[in-house]
């Protein structure tokens, strides 16, 4: 993965596997410490003790159709690779929590890439689950959430609202990231 | 033609920043579309499915999906793009899984935007088939 936005789709499929009806995505950059905070919470099934212990082996995977499963792993290694790590909780029936840390002060930091246009394919493709998306650089924040743009009839599902609601969020993060720490290798 | 460029340079300078503006889009856009509505049995429509799970995704489904759904709906083709798993064939990533309607289902291998393209123009407006289909009975190692 060359970019956060990858991960971000990535992870949010194992989410949506394990039948979750809402995905929360955060982004929370903290210019102060250095480090970016990258997590996906969901209400889905959840995992048992043994394959949570199991999640970071490359050849654990709950799929039939290959022997190997590199989400969870290759996210570890690129927030490790920037002196960061991974934390997973997880609870049966009340769902998951996946965090990377990534450190911004090391140029091995990822690029955060197209998270608007990955966000919006995700939305796109699942029209019954609720995203928010919360993206955090230090006190200001910039919230997505799916239900509060239906409310307003906004078609999420339409491809001629795809360019124009990824206009709306990379205006809104624009103004945030004015925000972010000068030393901050985040692109 | 002349009316929807000016809208777009609209869309274009006035921004998009708040959700009224988005409100404000979504009106025009329904006004646009109201007469071409999506038929109700998602049989008649064209299906297809990206495969996006890690294989898929690290080499570059995201820009095929987007592909195909601007694209389908700029050539005014009624289709449904959504996402599934990995299918198994991780060595030609991005697939794509297409149903024409009445057919059975198609996976094309090495799908970029370049052969999306081919893919709309020839199999999806003529049912033409072409290169990088993979066959349906092409089997993984088994254990």
């Amino acid at each position: 993965m060359v970019t956060l936005a990858m991960h971000m789709i990535d992870i949010v499929q194992n989410s949506l596997r394990a039948q979750a009806d809402m995905v929360t995505i955060t982004l929370d950059e903290r210019g102060d410490e250095s480090f970016l905070l990258f997590r996906v919470e969901d209400d889905g099934t959840g995992m048992d003790r043994i394959s949570l212990e199991r999640l970071t082996d490359p050849f654990f995977t709950t799929r039939t159709t290959r022997r190997v499963g590199l989400g969870i792993p290759f996210l570890k290694m690129t927030c490790e690779q920037t002196g960061g790590s991974l934390r997973v909780a997880s609870t049966e029936g009340e769902g998951t929590t996946v965090e990377a840390l990534y450190r911004t002060d090391n140029p091995d930091c990822l690029p955060l890439g197209d998270l608007e246009g990955s966000l919006l394919l995700l939305v796109m493709a699942n029209p019954a689950i609720r995203f928010r998306f919360v993206y955090q650089v230090g006190k200001e924040a910039f919230l997505f959430d799916t239900d509060a743009l239906r409310e307003q009839g906004i078609d999420l599902q339409h491809p001629q609202m795809l360019t124009p609601v990824k206009r709306y969020i990379r205006e809104n993060l624009e103004v945030l990231w004015r925000h972010r720490a000068p030393e901050s290798y985040l692109c | 033609m002349i009316i929807f460029y000016i809208q777009i340079r609209m869309e274009h300078t006035t921004g998009i920043k708040t959700l009224a503006d988005l409100k404000r889009i979504q009106e025009e856009v329904s006004k646009r579309i109201g007469l071409r509505d999506k038929a109700e049995n998602p049989e008649s429509l064209v299906q297809v499915k990206v495969a996006m799970a890690t294989c898929g995704i690290a080499s570059g489904a995201k820009e095929v999906m987007e592909f195909f759904a601007l694209e389908l709906d700029k050539r005014g083709i009624d289709a449904v793009v959504t996402q599934t798993g990995c299918m198994g064939y991780c060595f030609a990533e991005p697939t794509v899984e297409i149903t024409l309607p009445g057919r059975e289902p198609m996976v094309f291998g090495y799908v970029n935007p370049k052969k999306a393209d081919e893919i709309i123009e020839r199999y999806i407006k003529n049912g033409e088939l072409v290169d990088g289909i993979i066959p349906q009975n092409y089997n993984t190692i088994e254990s």
